[in-house]
């Protein structure tokens, strides 16, 4: 119970209380607090308490990642390159991660077409993501520094390559605490208990443990096996409220001979919070509640029912969700065998859960303060990796590869910047990593810049010394 | 090293062996013939941006020291012996190299035979910067020097009139409490002591039976001896080591796995906690201590036992794609990083880019420290002292292994300008830090300079190890530090609330033989230690954080503490020590905490909820939350229903009626002994009727491992 010096520059509040005093009025305001996060004893406190609002005026409260792991193909989602076909065959040219030794430029088999009032063109692939492409931005130009899994996923959730840096959402809560308090401020759901890196990607790393997430595993969705310990295994609820009526009251006097000690109030809270929680959780978490044709328009999939479940979870104010599409595999969208086929079948199930989660939230009309984002950490090579034709997959890609964004301050209808001929290089408005976190973090009301963390002798940022708001897909 | 020989004497053994061609220069024919060879076969995987198998073939140096298998490369003058020369003509294809390539031809062996035969002949070559230095290098000036933490500690008399300072330290607080018009608080009642400090000397309370024993004595030394007896017991060292590992980030994983791939996993990091442990409880110096954990393998009279303490940087992080240089720079931060913010409290790895912003660390300073890990290698060192073979997964590691470093190729680094190591700025050699050395420091010689570097960080002479020790010892003790940025000592930390005493402190404990126990014992038996945490109202008033101590700290159990008790009032703690890790929620998992399995992949998610830092990074102290999750997990786990099932049947059986056995439970759990009312609130619950699949002993007994006076020492 170590007292810190005032970190970041959302603490840099003169009014240095007493921690025991800060707790006393904290517990007041309990409820901006998560879950995971909630009340601390020291600085961290005293953070979250003056992270009561962004640096500005927050177009988005919330955000959803749709996270497709194993780098989804630019060339056959968003990006479509007619002239792959003219060049089919060729071998690439210029500078190349790796040499290889495939059959050249590789066309996509499917095709392109308008869609919506803003004409983007959309792969079939996609016909539901279609359908709404008037509520999405397409960025064209997105590129990363590795083409490597294990760096280029950590780089796109945290900004850095080796896992010691917090992630994005850390940040988020960091910078604007939680909505509710009786879920977690940060959900991961993951449908397979594999993913690569793993929890390195929505690590708290360095910052205070009150900002980590709760990492939920939605290979089943019964609530009690989604969340450890969320119901007494031996009591019914009756039978626990009469015990803790008990604790409540032994505690309590606990608390007055010590002179109403503020943390020692908080930790009788945080039991009651315990308490109510069973109940709010397993209604939160409890997809069956979902009317069958929403559920029906979800899909019945690992990863559709994670969708679904991510939205009844940002109701319920939850202010970041990461859904990893993973499955049996733990990185399905790494396609360097059969590509077409196995890319056409995972589009399917990601298309239409995304989309249906995009109509969903408009429909109950979040979509304007929810951003969604949906992508990878790379994309794929526009050349064949191997000789076999019929076999024929794509390699990872870095330099350029698509991502999109919907709701939450996003201008809808758009797609931003271009990759070049034949889909190699970022050439127009390309956006960095960095800079998809800058404007991330700029929609939930949070300049980049000032979001520092003093650790270690110097202020960190997700940043790092880098990164710029990428203005132009502003409402 | 290998000895240069001048041209004639080499010419003078070419003759002698007969060569034909001696005429030629040796240097001429290297260059036509055998670098092209290896740069055409070898460079792709063994040179300056991998280097497989911790082998690299582009310079000399890395062919004579040879990778991760320890044996040579080559060894001049015999061809072979030579290593390469057998990888090359191997007849097995997973040995012989290049790898899934063509094999070189005879008359390409042949070329490396000779050349190696004819003394393997290599021009001098140092590598070249890229860029210039920077125009205008910081310089450490005497005026930076003057910073309070980089001049030496002094010891300082402290004169109070008084007769309530015990020890040194108490006249230094009871000064700074006068000038804030303040009194000490009243001493803590007997029984309080007792349980706080049994937690903070050992991680657990006393027993009923140790409780009554020190109530009964009424020898003035009674207390005196309590602290000696919690001293001797070896739950001193499994609690002291819990203070240890999050500093030295220690883990038996990494952060990353590829596929199911076990190799860079540390299958018996518990060796090294082991010896932590051990350590401690021998109280072995802690200039040793830390000489050890440094370069064991590098000082005189060192007995096998003790090289496991090298896990200290053997059980650092390995990164994805490591043997890259790029990879291999950030593993050097790790190493940078880690050693100098838990010994010296300085954050030097902020000057891997640029120049320090705040303390006088250059660049310079950071790649002369990066240079020494740059020529220490990760090693799993067999019990015969022998390498793991490269490659083999953690279940086929022999259960003697540990996981230490060793020196390899010796080499200086090219400052990375900005950090960019495709930017190679002058060569920085090897050396400590210029702020902390009398003048300019001294070139290290020794190897990787590892053993340079242990002298001059255990030194009575570095102003800052004991002084960031005694602080962290102090914060364990008093429930906050003098300074309270733990790690970091320089001009972006904290100044510390008592600098005399900080002082006076670190300069007692070196002159104490850098005893950690004696260090304790002295803050045990002050009166600062002994004085209530119930504040008074004028204290709250003028010292609300209590930064005078003019009290005692009210503390939250570490989650260590808190488990490891649970299992012990419940009568089911197994105090083995030593072995392998458990999963600390694991129902049947018995031992103390400080043996669960630590993990950088994913690390328990009971350990997570209650604090316990991220093992990737150093981690200078935990954070304090209070979080419904936790709650969650006093109330359903399995973990603790296991535990209250335990205690239940114990507590029933500590006296006939339900009366007794509620006192004898406030006696075991809390120290103390209840409340006529809160007999009379427990009696009422237990006689009402069962009604559930839980008894109400066991409901009972769980409400008292959940209470808030469990979780907190007075």
């Amino acid at each position: 119970m170590l007292t810190d010096p005032p970190f970041g520059p959302l603490s840099r509040d003169p009014l240095l209380l007493n921690r025991r005093q800060l707790l006393g009025r904290m517990c007041a305001g309990f409820g901006m607090m998560g879950l995971a996060g909630v009340l601390s004893s020291q600085a961290q406190a005293a953070q979250s308490v003056t992270a009561t609002g962004p640096h500005f005026a927050p177009k988005a409260k919330r955000v959803v990642f749709l996270f497709l792991n194993g780098g989804p193909s630019h060339l056959d989602t968003f990006d479509p390159k007619p002239a792959l076909t003219k060049y089919a065959g060729q071998q690439p040219t210029g500078e190349l991660y790796k040499k290889t030794k495939g059959s050249g430029f590789m066309p996509s088999p499917y095709a392109f077409s308008r869609q919506g009032r803003s004409g983007i063109e959309v792969c079939e692939t996609l016909p539901h993501l279609a359908k709404v492409i008037d509520d999405c931005c397409i960025i064209r130009s997105m590129h990363t520094d590795v083409p490597n899994h294990e760096p280029a996923l950590l780089q796109m959730h945290t900004g850095n390559q080796q896992p010691i840096r917090p992630s994005f959402g850390s940040w988020l809560l960091y910078g604007l605490g939680s909505e509710n308090q009786n879920l977690p401020g940060y959900i991961v759901l993951r449908p397979s208990p594999k993913i690569v890196v793993g929890p390195a990607l929505w690590s708290n790393s360095f910052l205070p443990a009150a900002y980590q997430a709760a990492s939920v595993q939605t290979s089943d969705m019964a609530v009690d096996k989604l969340l450890a310990n969320i119901r007494s295994p031996r009591l019914k609820g009756n039978e626990q409220r009469e015990q803790l009526d008990l604790l409540a009251a032994l505690n309590r006097r606990h608390l007055a001979q010590r002179e109403g000690d503020a943390e020692l109030d908080g930790q009788i809270r945080a039991m009651e919070t315990a308490f109510n929680m069973q109940s709010e959780a397993m209604e939160t978490f409890d997809i069956s509640r979902e009317p069958e044709p929403v559920r029906a328009a979800y899909g019945d999939t690992p990863f559709a029912r994670s969708c679904l479940l991510a939205r009844r979870l940002l109701e319920g104010g939850v202010r970041v969700v990461t859904v990893y599409y993973t499955s049996s595999d733990n990185q399905p969208w790494d396609t360097h065998t059969d590509h077409n086929k196995r890319h056409q079948n995972l589009c399917a199930d990601g298309d239409r859960a995304a989309a249906a989660l995009i109509s969903d939230l408009k429909e109950r009309g979040m979509l304007d303060d929810t951003l969604v984002i949906w992508g990878g950490e790379f994309g794929r090579t526009p050349y064949a990796e191997n000789r076999d034709a019929t076999k024929a997959g794509r390699d990872h890609h870095h330099t350029a590869f698509s991502t999109l964004l919907a709701g939450g301050g996003v201008k809808g209808g758009l797609a931003f910047g271009n990759s070049d001929e034949l889909g190699m290089n970022a050439v127009e408005n390309p956006v960095h990593v960095h800079d998809l976190h800058a404007t991330i973090l700029h929609l939930m009301g949070l300049d980049h810049k000032k979001l520092t963390y003093r650790y270690a002798g110097r202020d960190f940022r997700l940043t790092d010394v880098y990164g710029d708001v990428v203005r132009d897909i502003l409402v | 090293m290998a000895v240069r020989l001048p041209l004639t004497i080499a010419a003078a053994l070419l003759a002698a062996a007969g060569a034909a061609r001696a005429a030629e220069d040796p240097l001429a024919a290297f260059e036509r013939d055998v670098r092209p060879l290896l740069k055409a076969q070898c460079f792709e995987c063994h040179g300056g941006g991998k280097q497989r198998g911790g082998f690299r073939l582009d310079r000399k140096s890395g062919l004579l020291a040879g990778g991760d298998s320890e044996m040579p490369g080559i060894i001049e003058g015999k061809s072979a012996e030579s290593h390469i020369i057998k990888r090359i003509t191997s007849k097995d294809p997973e040995e012989r190299m290049p790898l899934k390539k063509d094999a070189l031809s005879a008359e390409q062996v042949n070329i490396l035979k000779r050349w190696i035969d004819n003394g393997a002949h290599w021009p001098e070559e140092v590598e070249q910067p890229t860029e210039p230095a920077p125009a205008s290098p910081k310089l450490v000036t005497a005026e930076d020097r003057t910073f309070w933490s980089f001049q030496p500690p002094q010891r300082s008399e402290c004169k109070v009139e008084s007769a309530w300072p015990r020890q040194p330290l108490d006249a230094f607080v009871f000064a700074k409490l006068r000038e804030h018009r303040l009194e000490p608080s009243p001493e803590a009642p007997r029984a309080v002591l007792l349980r706080r400090v049994a937690f903070d000397l050992t991680g657990l309370p006393p027993s009923p039976a140790e409780l009554d024993a020190f109530l009964e004595d009424s020898a003035k030394d009674a207390y005196e001896k309590a602290v000696d007896r919690l001293l001797a017991s070896p739950r001193f060292g499994e609690h002291l080591a819990s203070l240890w590992l999050p500093l030295a980030r220690f883990a038996e994983d990494q952060a990353h796995q590829v596929g199911s791939d076990t190799k860079f996993f540390y299958p018996n990091a518990h060796l090294y906690r082991a010896w932590i442990i051990e350590a401690f409880n021998r109280d072995v110096p802690y200039d040793r201590f830390l000489k050890l954990q440094l370069a064991a393998d590098r000082l005189p009279d060192v007995p096998p036992s003790d090289m496991a303490a090298l896990g200290f940087l053997g059980l650092g992080p390995k990164y994805y794609n490591r043997n890259r240089l790029e990879v291999m720079a950030d593993e050097w931060e790790d190493r940078v990083d880690t050693v100098s913010r838990t010994m010296l409290g300085l954050t030097v790895a902020c000057a891997r880019c640029h120049d320090h912003k705040f303390d006088p660390i250059t660049t310079r300073d950071y790649y002369a420290l990066a240079g020494i890990f740059a020529s220490t290698r990760m090693m799993n060192r067999r019990p015969d002292g022998r390498p793991e073979k490269e490659g083999t997964m953690a279940d086929k590691m022999d259960p003697g292994t540990v996981h230490v470093v060793k020196d390899g190729e010796v080499q200086n680094l090219n400052l990375f300008i900005r950090g960019n190591v495709e930017r190679k700025g002058p060569l920085v050699p090897r050396r400590f830090l210029e702020v902390l050395s009398p003048g300019e420091p001294a070139v290290f010689k020794e190897g990787s300079g590892r053993r340079e570097l242990a002298d001059a960080i255990a030194s009575r002479n570095n102003p800052l190890t004991a002084r960031v020790f005694v602080n962290r010892v102090w914060a364990m003790m008093f429930g906050r530090p003098l300074v309270s940025s733990l790690s970091n000592f320089g001009h972006s930390g904290t100044a510390p609330s008592h600098p005399r005493l900080l002082d006076d402190l670190a300069v007692r404990f070196m002159e104490d033989g850098w005893s950690v126990k004696r260090l304790v014992r002295s803050m045990a038996l002050s009166s600062t230690y002994r004085q209530t945490s119930i504040a008074s109202a004028p204290q709250r008033q003028a010292d609300p954080d209590n930064t005078l101590f003019s009290r005692m700290n009210r503390r939250r159990l570490t989650v260590e503490q808190w488990r490891d008790s649970a299992l012990l009032l419940s009568g089911e703690l197994v105090e083995a020590r030593g072995g392998k890790s458990e999963e600390p929620d694991n129902p049947v998992s018995r031992h103390r905490t400080v043996y669960a399995r630590i993990s950088r992949l994913q690390l328990n998610d009971l350990l997570m909820q209650f604090d316990y830092p991220d093992a990737n990074v150093h981690a200078e102290k935990r954070s304090v939350t209070t979080t419904p999750m936790q709650k969650l997990f006093a109330l359903n786990s399995a973990f603790m229903q296991s535990r209250a099932t335990a205690l239940a049947t114990r507590l029933q059986r500590l006296g006939e009626t339900d009366a007794d056995c509620i006192t004898a439970s406030y006696r075991l759990l809390f120290s103390r002994e209840p409340e006529a009312e809160e007999i009379a609130l427990a009696q009422e619950f237990l006689k009402k009727p069962a009604e559930s699949a839980m008894s109400r002993w066991e409901r009972y007994a769980q409400i008292l491992l959940a209470s808030n006076e469990l979780l907190y020492v007075d």
